[in-house]
């Protein structure tokens, strides 16, 4: 097969209204950073894919089209992607798929949401007539299960208040973050209101604008160039309302894991994998999903979070970007995780960098954790 | 078939309020017209795009020069619209025109108003005509007229 490798991630400065920008200008700003970090010009790109997630949220249908000029697609194959949350993962499996099919050499991929266009929640939530309305937003579909998650493994509520703490520490490192809370603590996180039980305001995602974007090559392609090659990448779905489907341990995202695990040959992912880039967009998804990914055994996740194994100087640093609870432009949310486990084998985190990673994880999870896509992407080829 | 009259309709009405972040170059653009002015965007080549494009399809480079365009122009294509429905803004027979303005590369997509069928052709000379409110907004042209 033929082996594909990422040479450019270029982000934006993530914020709550990025009112500097069209929306043209905002994924233009991630284009160029990741143009510029590969080296690359405008004729070396034989396809542009776009992700982002519904098209409600800034009322632009099919923008693909209207940004042709911004993405510099004019003349050139051009693919969506739309995995509602989870598309910014989708978007750089199905962009990494290109080269790996010897049809295109080197792709660009963007991703991105203007979520001060509009509002998010209301867009997920219209008023049906005969129908109640739910108005409920992602916090309050995805509460139920964190609470049949603690539940089930009797957890305390400092996990959830942990994982805000931590992945807003983070943040702190990454200038580009959309949240930066001098002195965020525990304390800090467990005296906000509570908004969705057991979800406090602190414990839940931002709603952000910005722009990720990738340039994918192949192997003969690269010369020089520092390179993320991908191991091992996949997506997964399953049903959203099937018979007998475990909302806190979805069978597609433990599938998926394990589809990528296989592919990069890895026997022991807590052992083997240096740190990863996990979409938590409440605090509780990050034990749970310590679980979905097979990093432990079910019930053990919130344990590890309690140890500090997912600290930036843990033994599996998770979210060392800040995560999905610092900065969340939808769309890109999950491209920033497959770009930030790049940029970590890559040596190019900077301040948020894992000391000597080789092999990093990227993650992202969307709809009622029904989408998942994940990859593995390490430092050397073999 | 039932009498679809017993059968139960209920109004589903989808509106969102967005707000648009025009961005430096369109912002400039939107800002003309209020004042009763049409610019285009030239780029590094000397093509001058009006509207204006923040990007130029072509090389994909940033377009932040901007230039002052028409008000006249010629027509490049149009469809005469005979029987104006509720939702057009000219409510007496006009034409949907492409519009290529002095100075300008590319053409703008407007209406021709106050002429019949017959006076206009590809190839017309226009003219810009102002609205009474400016909004800053692409209706503040009102339409454009047969240059006389």
């Amino acid at each position: 097969m033929i082996q594909a490798g990422v040479i450019g991630v270029g982000q934006t400065k993530y914020d709550a209204k990025r009112r500097d920008v069209s929306m043209a200008g905002l994924v233009r700003e991630a284009i160029d950073n990741a143009m510029l970090a590969a080296n690359l010009e405008w004729d070396a790109i034989d396809a542009v894919i776009l992700g982002k997630a519904p098209d409600m949220f800034e009322g632009v249908i099919m923008p693909e089209l209207y940004l042709a000029d911004a993405i510099g697609a004019v003349g050139k194959p051009v693919l969506r992607v739309h995995t509602a949350g989870s598309v910014g993962g989708s978007t750089a499996v199905i962009a990494a798929s290109h080269i790996c099919s010897g049809q295109f050499k080197t792709v660009l991929t963007v991703t991105f949401e203007k979520q001060s266009e509009s509002n998010a929640t209301w867009a997920l939530s219209p008023r049906y007539p005969y129908s109640p309305h739910i108005n409920a937003g992602a916090g309050g579909y995805f509460a139920p299960f964190i609470r049949e998650y603690i539940r089930r493994y009797e957890a305390p509520e400092h996990i959830g208040w942990k994982v805000a703490a931590k992945d807003r520490q983070n943040a702190l490192k990454n200038p580009l973050a959309h949240l930066h809370i001098p002195g965020i603590d525990e304390k800090m996180v467990s005296d906000t209101p509570m908004l969705w039980e057991p979800l406090r305001y602190l414990e839940s995602c931002p709603s952000s604008d910005g722009a990720c974007a990738m340039v994918i090559t192949a192997q003969d392609q690269v010369g020089s160039r520092n390179v993320a090659w991908i191991k091992g990448m996949a997506v997964r779905s399953e049903g959203t309302l099937s018979a007998g489907r475990d909302e806190v341990n979805p069978q597609a995202g433990i599938d998926c894991a394990k589809d990528i695990y296989n592919q990069a040959g890895i026997q022991n992912p807590f052992n083997e994998i240096d740190c990863a880039e996990i979409y938590v967009p409440f605090s509780w998804y990050e034990p749970m999903w310590l679980e979905n990914l097979g990093f432990c055994d079910l019930g053990e996740g919130w344990k590890l979070t309690d140890k500090d194994a997912t600290a930036i100087d843990g033994e599996l640093p998770f979210n060392m970007s800040g995560g999905v609870l610092s900065s969340n432009p939808i769309g890109a949310s999950g491209m920033i995780r497959f770009g930030e486990a790049a940029l970590q084998v890559m040596g190019l985190a900077e301040d948020h960098q894992v000391e000597d990673a080789k092999v990093a994880m990227g993650h992202a999870y969307g709809g009622a954790a029904q989408f998942f896509a994940m990859w593995i992407v390490s430092s050397s080829l073999d | 078939m039932s009498d679809s009259k017993d059968l139960l309709r209920a109004p589903f009405e989808l509106a969102y309020n967005y707000k648009r972040s025009s961005g430096p170059v369109m912002s400039k653009f939107f800002e003309a017209l209020g004042q009763q002015k049409i610019l285009g965007t030239k780029s590094t080549a000397g093509k001058v795009f009006s509207p204006a494009a923040e990007f130029d399809p072509e090389t994909n480079e940033p377009l932040k020069e901007m230039v002052e365009v028409g008000p006249g122009g010629v027509v490049e294509s149009f469809s005469w619209i005979e029987n104006p429905q509720h939702h057009h803004l000219i409510k007496e027979p006009f034409a949907f025109a492409l519009i290529k303005l002095d100075g300008a590369d590319t053409s703008m997509l407007h209406m021709v108003g106050q002429c019949k069928e017959a006076d206009l052709s590809i190839g017309s000379r226009v003219k810009a005509n102002w609205s009474e409110i400016q909004e800053q907004r692409i209706t503040d042209i009102k339409f454009f007229t047969i240059e006389k």
